[in-house]
Order: C-alpha cells, then structure tokens, then sequence
C-alpha cells in the first residue's frame, strides 16, 4: 500500500484559488475522470452551479495515423485530453474555450497543465510529462519586511524633518506645544495610513505586510518633504520662476509611485496592471492640474511669480540694473493685448448668443 | 463732556485707519433691495440730520424758484417696466440741456442696447433724454430732453435685464490746488442760458450758474437739491466747506446731507445759482458730502451743447478721457518726488501728502514672531468706469524686524509675507489675467527681488493696471517689501512708474 502511494500518479487534478494557491487536489489513478455533485463522480465538487454529472476528462492516444508503434513509442507520443460536458446549464470551460451540455473537445496535450472552469471552482490537471517552471524568487515585499532597522533609519529622518518645519514655522513663544501636537499627528497620521493599507494587503494575501507600507510611506514622506524645500530654493538661487511653476508634477510623481508600491504589497502577481494603474493616475492628475490652471489663471505653472524667499546669502543668480528689468517688460505688452482683443471678442459672441435663448 | 467727545474723534480716525477701504459712496440709486419704496429713507444717518435742522424761509424760496429746472433721471431696461438706477439732474438752457453725473447715466451711456433713459420733472412730466457729451474724470454728464422726434437712436436688440444695477460703488475726489484756476466760461454761459429762458419753445427754465468772480466763503450756507432714494424732491441746506483736500480734481467739500438718488441734483446758492452738482458722500462720517465744482459743468456745457448725440457705447469717450487722466496723473505723480526719512536702513518710496493720504500701522508679536510697520497710500480720486473705479495709484509697504527669530525663521515669515499678495481685481469681462515679469535687481549695490504684473482693459484699449512687489534681500533678519498699484495707465506709463517706483529704492546711508 505504501508503495502504491509512492508512485507517480496518472495525473493531478487541483481546485486553486484566487491567489494561485492549492485549496485542494485529487490523485488520479485512473481514466476517465468524472467530476460532479453526486457521489459517484471521481472528483466530487459540493458546488450548487455544479450539475450531479458535470463533467468528463480522458486522456487518449495522440495521432491515430501512427497507431500500432511500440509502447515506448506510445509513451513518447503526444497525448489528447478529451473533456467532455455532461447535463449541466451552465457547461464548463477549458482555457478558453467554452463547452455546452453534451458537447466535448480534444486538446492535444501541450506539455503545460491544463485550465479548467467549473462551476465556481477553478480546477488544474497537471500530467507527469508536464514542464515545471524555475522555482521564483520571494517578492521583494517579503525580503523588504524582513530588515526593519533601514525603514527605523528613515522614519527618524522624517520625525527630524517634521521636527525641523514646526521649528522653523511656528513663533518661539508657541514652539514646544505645536511640535507635541504635530509630533502626534504625524504619528497617528502614518499608522492610520499604514493601517488602512496592511488591511488591505491582508484581505487579499492573508499577509498584512505592514513593515513594506510603512517603509513605502515613509519614503514618499522623505522625497515629498524634500520636494518642499529644494525647488524652492534653487529656484531662488538661480532665480528660476520656471521650478516652483512645475514642481507640483515631480510631487504627484512621489504620490503616484508610493501608491504603486503600496499597490505592489496588495496585489502582488499584478505589477503590470498596478504599475498601469498608478502612470495613469499620474498622468490625470497632471493634466487636470495643468487644465484648471490654465482655466484660473491663463497659465499652465502653477505660481503666478516665484514666492519663495531664503536668505539673501543663498542667491546665486545676479541682480540687474533697474533700466534692464523694465525694459524687459516691453513684450508683455503684446501677449496682454492679444488676451485682452480675443477673450472680449469671445465673450460678448457668447453673451449675444445667450441673450438670444433668454 | 469735552474729553469723551475728543476721545470719540480719535475713536473714529483710528476706524478709518483700520478698515483704510474708501468708504465714499456716490450718491445715485440703482435698483435693489435697499431701493423699495417702503422702507425708510435710508438707515444712514443724513435722512435725520435733514429733519432736525429746520428749512429756513429762504430755502422755502429757493426751492420755489428752482422746482421748475428740477429733473429725476430714470435709467430704465429697454422694453420693460424696471427702472434700474435714478439720479437727478438740472435745466441748464431753455433748449432743454440737462447737467448730471456720468455715474447716473452710465448705464445707459455705456450699454445703450439695453437701457433708456428718461426724466420726469416736478409736476410729473416724463420724457426721453439722449446724452450728448460726457465728463468722466470729473463725473459729469450733459443731456438734452428729447422731443418725440429725438429719442435716442441706438440699436435695440435683446432686451433682457443685466445684473441688477450697481453703481452705488464707492468712488469720490478730493481736492487739488493746481486745477483750481480753470474756471473760465462761466459767466457768459450763464448769462446766455438765462436769456434763453424766454425764448423757450417748450418752457424749459434753466438754472444759472454763480459766476466764478464771486466765490463763496467758508461757511456759507449752500442748498441741494435732489430726488433721494426715489421718494420725492427735496431741499437740504448745508454748508460750504471749501475744496476737498488732497484730491486730485477740485471737489467741494458739503457740510449736509446727500443720499442716493440725489446725485446730479444741482447745489445753489442763497440767490438759486448753481455752485456745484451733487455727486458722493462718505458713509463713514456724518454730512460729509462732495459737490463738482460748478465750473466743470459749465465748461461741459460748452464744449457739447451743440454736439450729437452719442449713439452706442460711449467706452471711445470714455477711454479718451482716461488716457488724458493716467498721463495728467502720471507726470504729477512723478513730479512730486518722494519723501525723505521713511526708514531708518533704507530710502523706502513713500509719496508726499499731496494728493494721497497715507495711513500706517505698528504691529509687535506676542508670541515672540515677527514683528512690523506698515504703511499705506492712497488716492481719494477714483475714476469711475460703469461697473468698476479706475485711474488711482495706491503704495503700500512693511518693515519686518525677525531679531527674536533667526535667519531661517525669519526667512520663512518674509517668504510668506511675499507670497500673500492678490493680483486680481476686476472679473474677466473687464480684465485680462496678470502676468508677471521678475527678477533680482540691483538698487546702488542693494539687491531687490521685484515683481511686475500687468493686466489689460478689455474695453479700454491700451491702458492697464500695473502692480510691482519688491522684497529687499540684503539682510538675514529684517527687510522691508512694498507694492505699488497703477490703474488705467499706458504701458508706456506703466513702464515709467515702475522705474521711478523701483529707482527710489536705495541704503539711506552708502554702503
């Protein structure tokens, strides 16, 4: 007996899940296979979209062009799967293709394991000749969770940067009660979002991959500080308009990668549809970022002068005589009157037309 | 007793100072809620101060001599029931010329499609009037009553109602020494239009103007004349007070009452002689009223008494006179230099008290911040444009001290300081959207970050209103910005004032 549960069998059907975990798998020892609700069947699936004879699975000699080879022959040559549907509403599909009540199809046998649908069960036929694929490498949210002293490291940066911005905005009378509060806030802040993504990683990977979301967060944290002060300043070193005007894209970028890699800990087998996911939400936001300015303030930036002031020893960039700078104006003149002509000239159109309706 | 009243007075300037908006308020009526017939008056103050001081037998007699020349001015919506602002007015000839403000018929003078306009007399006569010549830096209006024949000839299309009149926006003048000595054509204008009278084809009595030779004296009691608020003619004596100082275009200064409704009603002397037209009021003070000068209307009447009647828009008009006002304006502003002393690091531009008014403030934090000085200047002359005011220069600036806070901190308050600034003003039917030049610039070796936005006139062609800010960086813990403002300029203008504004920035002491 022990023997005979050593050996290879025939075939190996599995019931998988979403996830591409095993839930269940039946040893195959014999054909042809049946599968249904009532008892008699090979594989019993206690499924209400499953009919009491649901299914039938074979597994025939290939060509027939070249029957009565000898037996090593036979064992090389190629197999054909025959699945066949019994009396079933909802039939069954195999990859695919879809099987009604009654009908049946023949695969030949790929070399790779075969997909079946049935009911709501997902099902795997595996055959012995069958490719196995290289054993994969644990995702990098597993490996990253493991090492918790850099994620430490850079949470303590942006505990100093937070520290560092309370200090520098608020009065010296005031200083020590708004860094307790923000302090806090931070804090809860991050294990509020952190929290909220850990139950999402855990509904649908049984893993709350806490330690990965916090490290994504607090990374994003780190670049969108930084990504407040040094825009800023060279644009006030180089004097630079152009650098504030567009900085809220590289901001958006920061948010949209932190939300893929938050993603990546949720989804993990999905890093093509996430990485998707995450361009084009980066794209919207900046194109609805550029529109509504354009439509507030007839410019695409976002800042109508550069407004960030440092320390007069930080600028860089030279000063111009007065004589200089005011005849640099000379061509706003131009693009005022062309706004001023085209958008009155619009305006009253639109004005007469809704007179008109009125 | 006298304390508190003294201590009152005080109370009242600083208010002034707080709110530093210019509570001046023309006194036409526009249709709105404050316009039903029912409510009192007005809950301001002049309405009582009117009943309180009682009408003396000569003003029973100016009132009777002048009732026939009293007109209301309706502006009303082409083709429907709705008055949407009135206003009075005065015979001037007995051809039927009618002296107002600009300000009561621009409605009708600047969106003549839509509106007409109408007066009604005392006894209850109603007819059309055309507007023939306008007067916009001094807001003066000259019309003619119209037989059947003259009505006003604009092109009519759809008549729908605009938003609901608004032309009770604060605006007003204030005096000038150097425009004083133009009264020229009085007399004989007068005197022509008296002798007219008789020969009237309808019966227009005019009023007669007092002649520029006999000027009034401080405290001489004046009367004025209007339809307040809707409810009826009246008289209200006051007093003269002079010219308005510190305004940019003569105006008299009215010890009595005005309320809406009453402009462009005619203010008389004892003997019924026009001295001056009814135009604002402050809402801030009690009988603090403005008159134009009776000197303007008669130079008004002879420039358009035989001119034709103005068909459309009248924005050309209106853009004429503004380019006169912003090059008038502009050479004035220059030419008055700068004050001396504005602070003790450096030579901040503040301009003398000619014909702006400067308000300042101290402010010192009390959770150990910033602390800082600001001052403001403004003009009272506003030139008023229909929906909006234009034709002003404002400056303002502050001076930070950050010692209590560090270079960083410091910083970090000038930043903010320099980014809380608005550079819109009208909506986008008026006005385009800013657009800014900037760049670091070099005042004798002391480095400035300036700012120039610029926004165009829809329909004013070539003038602009043009705003600089500037940040002195020379000092790690203190610094001063400023902003000055220029409406309704050219951009030749504009490029002047910025270099002049920008040239007076400069160490108080060489480095």
């Amino acid at each position: 007996m022990g023997a005979a549960a050593l050996a290879e069998p025939l075939a190996l059907l599995e019931s998988v899940d979403r996830d591409g975990l095993v839930r269940q798998s039946w040893r195959i020892e014999r054909w042809p296979v049946t599968i249904g609700r009532a008892l008699d069947n090979t594989v019993v699936l206690s499924d209400p979209h499953v009919a009491a004879h649901h299914a039938t699975l074979d597994l025939v000699a290939a060509a027939p062009a070249d029957n009565g080879s000898d037996d090593a022959a036979a064992a090389a040559t190629p197999k054909t799967i025959v699945v066949s549907a019994g009396a079933t509403k909802n039939g069954l599909s195999v990859g695919r293709e879809r099987i009604g009540a009654g009908a049946s199809t023949s695969i030949a046998d790929s070399g790779r394991d075969l997909e079946l649908q049935i009911g709501r069960s997902q099902l795997r036929l595996r055959l012995p000749g069958h490719v196995l694929a290289d054993e994969m490498a644990m995702t990098p949210v597993v490996v990253v969770e493991r090492r918790w002293a850099p994620t430490l490291g850079f949470a303590f940066a942006v505990l100093v940067f937070v520290l560092a911005n309370v200090w520098i905005d608020t009065d010296p009378d005031a200083l020590s009660r708004a860094a307790g509060g923000l302090v806090l806030a931070t804090v809860t802040g991050a294990a509020i979002w952190c929290g909220l993504w850990s139950l999402l990683s855990k509904t649908f990977t049984r893993q709350s991959h806490f330690g990965w979301h916090l490290r994504v967060f607090v990374l994003a944290s780190l670049a969108t500080l930084t990504l407040a002060v040094l825009p800023p300043l060279l644009a006030f070193a180089f004097s630079w308009p152009w650098l504030t005007d567009y900085s809220f894209i590289a901001v958006y970028a920061t948010v949209a990668a932190a939300i893929y890699f938050h993603l990546l800990a949720v989804e993990p087998g999905r890093e093509r549809l996430m990485r998707g996911v995450a361009t084009t939400g980066f794209v919207v936001g900046v194109a609805l970022s550029l529109w509504f300015n354009v439509q507030r303030t007839g410019r695409p930036g976002e800042e109508l002068y550069m407004n960030h002031l440092f320390p007069p020893q930080l600028r860089v960039a030279r000063t111009k005589p007065v004589d200089r700078f005011v005849e640099g104006l000379a061509p706003m003149q131009a693009i005022l009157d062309r706004k001023a002509k085209e958008q009155s000239g619009g305006e009253i159109e639109s004005r007469d037309g809704g007179e008109d309706e009125e | 007793m006298r304390d508190r009243v003294r201590r009152w007075a005080a109370a009242g300037v600083l208010a002034l100072a707080a709110s530093s908006a210019l509570t001046q308020t023309r006194v036409s009526q526009s249709a709105g809620p404050a316009a039903s017939a029912a409510a009192p008056p007005s809950p301001a103050a002049p309405a009582a101060a009117v009943a309180a001081a009682p009408v003396s037998l000569s003003a029973r007699k100016v009132y009777e001599q002048a009732r026939p020349s009293l007109v209301q001015i309706r502006t009303v919506l082409k083709g429907g029931p709705s008055q949407t602002s009135v206003g009075s007015g005065f015979l001037v000839t007995a051809q039927g010329h009618i002296v107002t403000n600009f300000h009561v018929v621009s409605e009708a003078a600047l969106k003549p499609e839509r509106h007409d306009l109408v007066y009604v007399t005392a006894d209850g006569r109603e007819a059309p009037l055309v507007i023939l010549q306008l007067d916009v830096l001094h807001d003066l209006a000259l019309l003619r009553a119209g037989d059947a024949g003259a009505a006003p000839a604009a092109s009519a299309t759809g008549a729908s109602p605009s938003a609901t009149g608004a032309s009770a926006s604060a605006a007003g003048a204030t005096a000038s020494v150097k425009a004083t000595s133009t009264r020229a054509t009085g007399t004989k204008v007068s005197a022509n239009a008296a002798s007219a009278a008789g020969a009237a084809t309808r019966g227009f009595e005019p009023l007669a103007f007092r002649p520029p030779s006999q000027p009034l004296a401080q405290g001489e009691r004046i009367y004025s004349l209007g339809n307040p608020l809707d409810v009826g003619f009246t008289i209200t004596q006051g007093t003269y007070n002079g010219l308005v100082r510190r305004s940019f275009y003569p105006q008299i200064f009215f010890g009595g009452a005005l309320s809406a409704g009453m402009s462009g009603g005619p203010a008389l002397d004892d003997e019924g002689h026009v001295v001056g037209i009814n135009v604002a009021r402050r809402v801030d003070g009690e009988q603090v009223s403005f008159l134009v000068p009776a000197e303007f209307a008669i130079a008004l009447l002879a420039r358009g008494r035989d001119a034709a009647p103005i068909i459309g828009p009248a924005y050309g008009i209106v853009d004429e006179q503004l380019q006169q006002h912003q090059a008038a304006l502009t050479d004035r502003f220059i030419a008055q230099g700068w004050k001396e002393a504005t602070h003790p690091r450096y030579r901040v531009p503040v301009p003398p008290d000619v014909f702006m008014r400067c308000w300042g403030t101290s402010e010192v934090s009390r959770t150990g911040g910033l602390d800082f000085e600001r001052s403001e200047c403004q003009m009272d002359t506003r030139i008023f444009v229909g929906e909006y005011t234009t034709g002003t220069i404002a400056l303002r600036h502050e001076s930070y001290d950050g010692s209590k806070l560090g270079p960083l901190r410091f910083a970090a308050r000038y930043s903010q300081s320099f980014r809380n600034e608005a550079f819109v003003r009208l909506p986008a039917q008026h006005q385009t959207k800013p657009r800014c030049n900037e760049d670091y610039v070099d005042r004798d070796g002391l480095p400035l970050r300036a700012v120039v936005c610029m926004r165009a006139y829809k329909k004013l062609p070539q003038l602009y209103d043009v705003a600089v800010l500037v940040a002195t960086l020379d000092q790690n813990e203190s610094g001063v910005q400023g902003r000055f403002d220029a409406q309704g300029v050219t951009f030749a203008n504009a490029q002047r004032l910025v270099r002049h504004y920008l040239d007076a920035y400069r160490w108080a002491q060489p480095h």
